[in-house]
Parts: structure tokens; C-alpha cells; sequence
């Protein structure tokens, strides 16, 4: 796809904003509706705009074929193919088996076909959660078991959607650290929106210093407030969680993490989890099935070995 | 892509869904499942450790102390460490004259007043009390690349003992950080205003009628000042190498040496007859400089498969000095991580600690009158105290751990002491035969800690 095309789809204005500080370069970019940066520790500013190019062209290009919304998407053109088989590249199918891995390790819990019940769910802090028969009625519409796919095509049910939002962020960000490093060994850190991961530690062999924000809708007063700051030396972290989507409703709160089998919420869900692992992929997927777990998220993590930040 | 499929999948679900992303997420980065192995550790503005400790010997000192230590990392690894103190002391404490088949009077070390210890029993004095407020701050950080600076500072007081230090470690790395060389000192100066002053080495106890208009004038005369001053050195070479991914070394060498006033102002010897009566109690007297040495090695095993997946930790202590004490010191411990419950991860510690020493030179559990008439000259050293003789002692305890969701420890211990003096090939007069002269020590420590963001 054509760089410039893409500026124009795009209703806020692609544009890098370039900083040098004492340690390096800080790179500041809009992407898949978050504030995004790069950080790469070089005096080089030649290089430090070759990677943030590098890095934000990547992001960009994931975010145009594969999100939802927009109409020259790939997503958006097989979630309106009406039920005939459509061509796709290997990126996209290599995506989809992704996708087919985590709907298997969940039980069908995580379903990158259950975003059509964000037409009855809209999570906007209110206590207007849907009613019985309006879940019921999108349901037959989600299952990823009735999506039939191959290595060059893919078939999609009349009326169902796929949606990439919970994975496409978090392969962004490991492809842009794939090609920061085929650019340079220098240190880079690569954040989006909360989602990042690292190349290495720092020069010397020092960490880097990320901030796990805190939840805004928490009890004041409540330990949950604190930012907790972590040290990363080696790969990724990811937070999965329902900080600002949710309802309430007779005191009972419904997070945005729906259970693609019965189009209910979770239940008893921490507020947000952040997971570490070497990859943002997975630990962005260790984070949502975690979250998945509802009560035992906790103790999903702790059996499967994995260092994890929760807030409940 | 039907549910006997997922169902399948599931099976071993527990085990693999980590390595089953991994492999997933290397295919669709083209990355292959092996990847660096992720780390991260959390920081905070400030971690803060507290802990409460318990220590209560059978009968004597009982100890209560308070340690409240906050850490700060700041952007460039740099560390700040304050750590606060607090102890109080109550209880009776040997006053070094050795037992008697019958009661035996003593003044207090203020020379207000007295305190009788009964027959058969070791001699106590019970006016043991004392609060001590400490205060250490220690600055860390990394100089050049594979180099590592400490410095600090020590402020200790009690209110007849005052207390000043620095310290500076520097750390260099090498052979890919597997290696450790660390070089250490510390300086210590110390001000001791001993209630009732400093007592003259080997002036008698003075006792009788505190009420008598000469009492103050003769417990002056056994006075030299009202107090004295310590100053300690010490330099410490380290070696820690890293032998596997499962095991980690250290060796450690220290060179210690102490200046000035270093003989007990409260502890005094029995002055005996043949037979082994109690005759006299002088004030003892021992050297004004001591030179100790010590090497150490420790070695930390991680069981990974095997038991239980375990931390076995053994060190070994040889300290010798010219005071010809020299101990041996075998310490372990085996940390063993519980079952983790609801995201909370727990362990237990069991320790066992074993301690041996011989007695100083110039320790005599008592003298004798002949003895003393002879030479009380300054070059006769002298001390009875029992924490310089010849012993054995055995910690036994057990530690219970917990992590809470939130990242904080809590964590409680439970151990036993027993201190076990024996006689050094010193004669024991007819009328201590019947007698404990040799007591053992017996002490609970009990201890809370929780360490919190």
C-alpha cells in the first residue's frame, strides 16, 4: 500500500515527532488509537530517524490492513465478502493461525469473531448493559469454528466479523522490534499505547524503566492508585483490562472482556493484569486469557510461571 | 476446527499453553519459539522492608527491636538504602563472678544501690536496660561499565554509647559478569560513658553501706573516667563467582582491627580462696587493641528439578584473632517454595546453624587470691565473661514466607538458640563441684517481616 493513501485514510495526522534527550531519542507517533514512541539510546540522529520511520511506517501499515474500520482494510474486506472465499497473503493467514492457536488454548473463550457483540455491549461506564435476548440474538453470529480457512483464502459466514484489536497492537510491536534490530544492535524500546517490548537492556547492561499506569477508576486511598515502575532488561510487557470500558449495574461491575461462548462479561475479572514474556504476543495473550479467567486469573499466571502484575 | 480438536488441545493445557504461545507467536513473527528469555523487576519510588524481631533468653536478656529499611532506585541503577533501628534491652546479664553455694551481694554498676544473687545461681545483674536507635544510609551505584561503587554512613546511639561509621565497597565484573571482585572498608569511632564512669581494672567491687557518708568518695576512688573511646577498622576482600546457571560461590577474606576501650565496664571476675569461696570480685581488664582475621565461604545451590525445586544454602566462617579466640561457624538453610495458592507464592526455610569457639588467652571463669596479690599489673589481662570462653552453640529454626498479590512479602520465623560454655582446662576448687559453673544459654528469637511497595 502507498504510504500517502494511507495519510489521507487516517483521521488524525500521521506525523513523527522527533526528540533527542541525554540518553538518546524519543519518537512520538499516533497509532491504532493510541499515543505510541519509540525509544532508541544513540546521539545518531540520522539513525534514530531511520528506525522511527522504520518502526512507525510498520505500525501504520498493520493498522490500515488489518483493522476494522477502515474500508481498503483486509479485515474490512472479509468481514463483507458475504460469505464467498476471499484471497489472502501469508501475513494474514500466518495472523489467522495465530488467532486459531489462542481461540484452542482458551476453550473458545478468546474468539477474534466475537467483536459483533460490541454491537450490543457498548462499555461506556453506564449500567446500560443488554438484555438476554439482544445477546442471544448476535451469538449465532460468533464462533470461530464456523470460519473456515487455508493457506490462500478464507471464508467467513454471511454477518460474521472478524476483529484484530485484541492481537494486532501486540504484533506490531514485535515486528517493530524485529526491524529496529535488523536496523541497528543499539538499544531500542518499542511502546504502544501501554503495549512494549525491548531488544535488549540498555547500554552498560542497564534496564530500562517502564511505568505500569495505574487503573483511573479505583477506590482513592486504595494501594491499586500507585504506578508501579519495573525494571525491563529483556522482552515484553503487556496489560490487558477494563481500566476505562466497563458498566455498572446494581453494584455489580461488567467488564469490557466479553466470554465469546455465552456473550456475557467476565466475572470477577481483575481490573487490568500486565504480564512479562518475551514477546509482546504472548504475554498480550497471557494477559487476556488470564483475564479470561475471571476469579483464577491469578492463579492461571502462577501455575503457568509467568511474572505478572494484577489489580483488582 | 471442531471442539473434539480444542478438547484435545486442552489436555495438556496446564503444562504447555505457555510454550504452545511461544511456538505460536514464533511462527507468525517467523522468530522460531526461541527467543532471550524475558526479565523484568519491579521498582518503586520507594520499597520499604519492615521488620519486627523478638529475642528472649530464658531467664535474662529479652531484646525487641524494630527495623524499618526503605530502598530507592533511581533512572540509572543508582540505589539509596536508609535503614532505621530501634532496640530496647530488659533483663539480667551475667555479671561475670562465677556461682556460689550461697548468696552473694554485688553493687550496682552506678554504685546506686545493690543486688543480691541467690545460692546456686549464676550471678545476674538485673539493672540491664538500655534503647538503642540506629540510623545507616548506603548510596550504590554503577561507576563505569562493569564497575560498581557503595558508600555509607552509621550513626548509632544509646544513651551511655555513641556510635559513627562510613563504609565504601567497590565492585568490579568481569568474564561476562559470572565474576565478582569486591573490595570493602569500613571505619568505626566509638564514645562509651558507662554509667558510674569506667571502673579501675582490678580495683575490688566495693561493697557494703551505700548510706555511709564515704560511699561516694570510695566508689570514686575505683573510677579512672567517666569514659573512653573505640575505634574500629576493617577491610574486606570478595570473591563471588557464578559456577552454573544452578550455582553461585562466594569467598570472602576480612581484616578487623579494634583500638582503644574494649574491656566490658560492667563485668567483673571472683577473686577465690583454695577451697573456692568467693573471697573478692575485681573488674576486669583486657587488652586496649585487637587484630581479627576471618575467611568465609558460601555456596548457593538451586535444585531445579529434583527437591521440591530447592535453594540449599551452606556457609562456612573461620575467625581467629590475637586474642587467640578462634571460631568455626557452619550455617544452611534450604529454601523450599510451597505450592503456589490463588497468585500467592509461598515457601519454607528451615535453618540450622552450628557455632564453635575457643576461649581468649586471658578469660578465667575465676581467679584466686594468690593470683591476684601476685601481679595485678597492667599486662595481667583478665575477663570472665562468658561470651569470650570456650563454647558451642546450635541455632535450629524455621522460616514461613508468603508473597501477596500485590507484590509484597510477608514472612515469619521461629527460631531456637542454645548456647552450650564449657571448660577450658581450668581447675575447679572442692566447693564448685556441686555447682553450675558453666551455665547454658537458652533463647527464642521470633521474628515478623513484610516487605511492601
Amino acid at each position: 500500500m502507498n504510504k500517502a493513501i494511507n495519510k489521507t485514510n487516517n483521521n488524525s495526522k500521521r506525523t513523527l515527532s522527533l526528540q533527542a534527550q541525554e540518553q538518546g531519542y524519543v519518537i512520538s507517533f499516533n497509532a491504532m488509537a493510541s499515543p505510541c514512541e519509540v525509544l532508541i539510546q544513540t546521539k545518531d540522529h540520522r539513525l534514530a530517524k531511520q528506525v522511527a520511520s522504520a518502526v512507525s511506517d510498520e505500525v501504520w501499515r498493520i493498522e490500515d490492513k488489518f483493522s476494522r474500520y477502515n474500508k481498503d482494510s483486509v479485515c474490512y474486506q472479509i468481514n463483507n465478502n458475504a460469505g464467498q472465499s476471499m484471497a489472502i497473503d501469508e501475513e494474514c493467514y500466518l495472523l489467522l493461525n495465530f488467532a486459531e492457536q489462542c481461540y484452542q488454548l482458551s476453550e473458545g473463550v478468546f474468539d477474534i469473531s466475537a467483536g459483533i457483540l460490541n454491537q450490543v455491549w457498548h462499555f461506556d461506564g453506564s449500567d446500560n448493559i443488554a438484555t438476554k435476548k439482544q445477546v442471544a440474538a448476535v451469538l449465532p453470529l460468533v464462533g470461530w469454528h464456523k470460519v473456515s480457512y487455508q493457506h490462500n483464502s478464507i471464508t467467513l459466514p454471511q454477518g460474521m466479523a472478524l476483529d484484530f484489536g485484541g492481537i494486532g497492537k501486540e504484533y506490531a510491536v514485535d515486528r517493530g522490534i524485529l526491524l529496529s534490530q535488523q536496523i541497528t544492535a543499539l538499544p531500542v524500546l518499542v511502546n504502544l499505547g501501554g503495549d512494549l517490548a525491548v531488544t535488549g537492556p540498555r547500554l552498560n547492561g542497564l534496564p530500562w524503566q517502564v511505568a505500569i499506569e495505574s487503573t483511573e477508576y479505583t477506590k482513592p486511598n486504595s494501594d491499586n492508585n500507585k504506578e508501579i515502575i519495573v525494571a525491563l532488561t529483556h522482552g515484553a510487557l503487556a496489560t490487558s483490562g477494563d481500566s476505562k470500558r466497563f458498566l455498572v449495574k446494581d453494584g455489580q461491575r461488567y467488564s469490557h472482556v466479553l466470554n465469546a461462548l455465552t456473550g456475557w462479561p467476565i466475572e470477577q475479572a481483575p481490573r487490568s493484569i500486565t504480564t512479562l514474556a518475551p514477546q509482546c504476543l504472548q504475554a498480550g495473550m497471557l494477559a487476556t486469557l488470564a483475564l479470561l479467567q475471571g476469579k483464577g486469573a491469578e492463579q492461571f499466571l502462577s501455575e503457568q510461571e509467568v511474572t505478572y502484575w494484577a489489580r483488582r | 476446527m471442531s471442539y473434539s480438536d480444542t478438547k484435545q488441545h486442552n489436555q495438556h493445557k496446564k503444562t504447555n499453553l505457555k510454550t504452545a504461545l511461544s511456538m505460536a507467536a514464533g511462527a507468525l513473527l517467523g522468530t522460531g519459539a526461541i527467543v532471550h528469555e524475558a526479565k523484568a523487576e519491579i521498582l518503586t519510588d520507594w520499597q520499604f522492608d519492615s521488620a519486627f524481631l523478638y529475642y528472649s533468653e530464658a531467664e535474662r536478656v529479652t531484646a525487641a527491636e524494630i527495623i524499618v529499611s526503605a530502598n530507592k532506585t533511581f533512572a540509572n541503577d543508582e540505589v539509596l538504602n536508609v535503614k532505621l533501628t530501634i532496640d530496647s534491652l530488659t533483663g539480667a546479664s551475667a555479671n561475670g563472678a562465677v556461682v556460689q553455694a550461697q548468696a552473694q551481694t554485688f553493687t550496682r554498676p552506678s554504685g546506686e544501690g545493690q543486688y543480691v544473687s541467690q545460692a546456686g545461681n549464676t550471678p545476674l545483674d538485673d539493672t540491664f536496660k538500655d534503647t538503642r536507635v540506629q540510623l545507616n544510609a548506603q548510596w550504590t551505584q554503577p561507576l563505569a561499565e562493569n564497575y560498581t561503587a557503595s558508600i555509607g554512613g552509621h550513626l548509632s546511639k544509646e544513651f551511655d554509647y555513641l556510635s559513627l561509621g562510613i563504609n565504601g565497597n567497590l565492585a568490579l565484573d568481569f568474564y561476562k559478569k559470572n565474576s565478582t571482585i569486591s573490595l570493602g572498608f569500613s571505619h568505626f569511632q566509638d564514645r562509651y560513658t558507662p554509667i558510674g564512669g569506667i571502673p579501675k581494672p582490678y580495683a575490688s567491687m566495693l561493697i557494703g553501706d551505700s548510706n555511709s557518708p564515704s560511699w561516694h568518695e570510695d566508689f570514686a576512688a575505683t573510677r579512672i573516667a567517666s569514659g573512653d573511646n573505640k575505634i574500629t577498622s576493617d577491610v574486606l576482600v570478595g570473591f563471588t563467582q557464578v559456577i552454573n546457571r544452578r550455582m553461585i560461590t562466594q569467598f570472602n577474606y576480612s581484616y578487623s582491627m579494634v583500638r582503644g576501650y574494649l574491656t566490658d565496664p560492667f563485668k567483673i571476675v571472683s577473686v577465690l580462696n583454695q577451697a573456692g569461696t568467693a573471697q573478692d570480685y575485681i573488674y576486669e581488664h583486657r587488652p586496649d587493641e585487637r587484630k581479627k582475621q576471618s575467611v568465609f565461604a558460601q555456596t548457593k545451590y538451586h535444585f531445579d528439578q529434583g527437591l521440591l525445586n530447592s535453594v540449599l544454602d551452606f556457609s562456612y566462617r573461620y575467625m581467629w584473632d590475637d586474642w587467640q579466640i578462634n571460631s568455626h561457624t557452619l550455617d544452611s538453610t534450604l529454601h523450599m517454595p510451597l505450592a503456589s495458592r490463588f497468585g500467592k507464592a509461598s515457601y519454607l526455610q528451615p535453618h540450622i546453624r552450628y557455632y564453635q569457639q575457643s576461649a581468649a588467652g586471658f578469660y578465667r571463669p575465676y581467679t584466686f587470691v594468690e593470683q591476684v596479690s601476685n601481679g595485678s599489673s597492667e599486662e595481667n589481662f583478665i575477663s570472665a565473661d562468658y561470651r569470650i570462653g570456650a563454647m558451642t552453640a546450635v541455632t535450629l529454626g524455621l522460616k514461613y514466607g508468603f508473597s501477596l498479590n500485590n507484590g509484597n512479602d510477608f514472612s515469619v520465623r521461629l527460631e531456637y538458640y542454645r548456647q552450650m560454655p564449657s571448660n577450658a582446662g581450668f581447675d575447679q576448687p572442692s566447693e564448685l563441684a556441686n555447682l553450675t559453673v558453666y551455665p547454658v544459654v537458652q533463647a527464642v528469637i521470633f521474628q515478623l517481616s513484610y516487605s511492601f511497595l
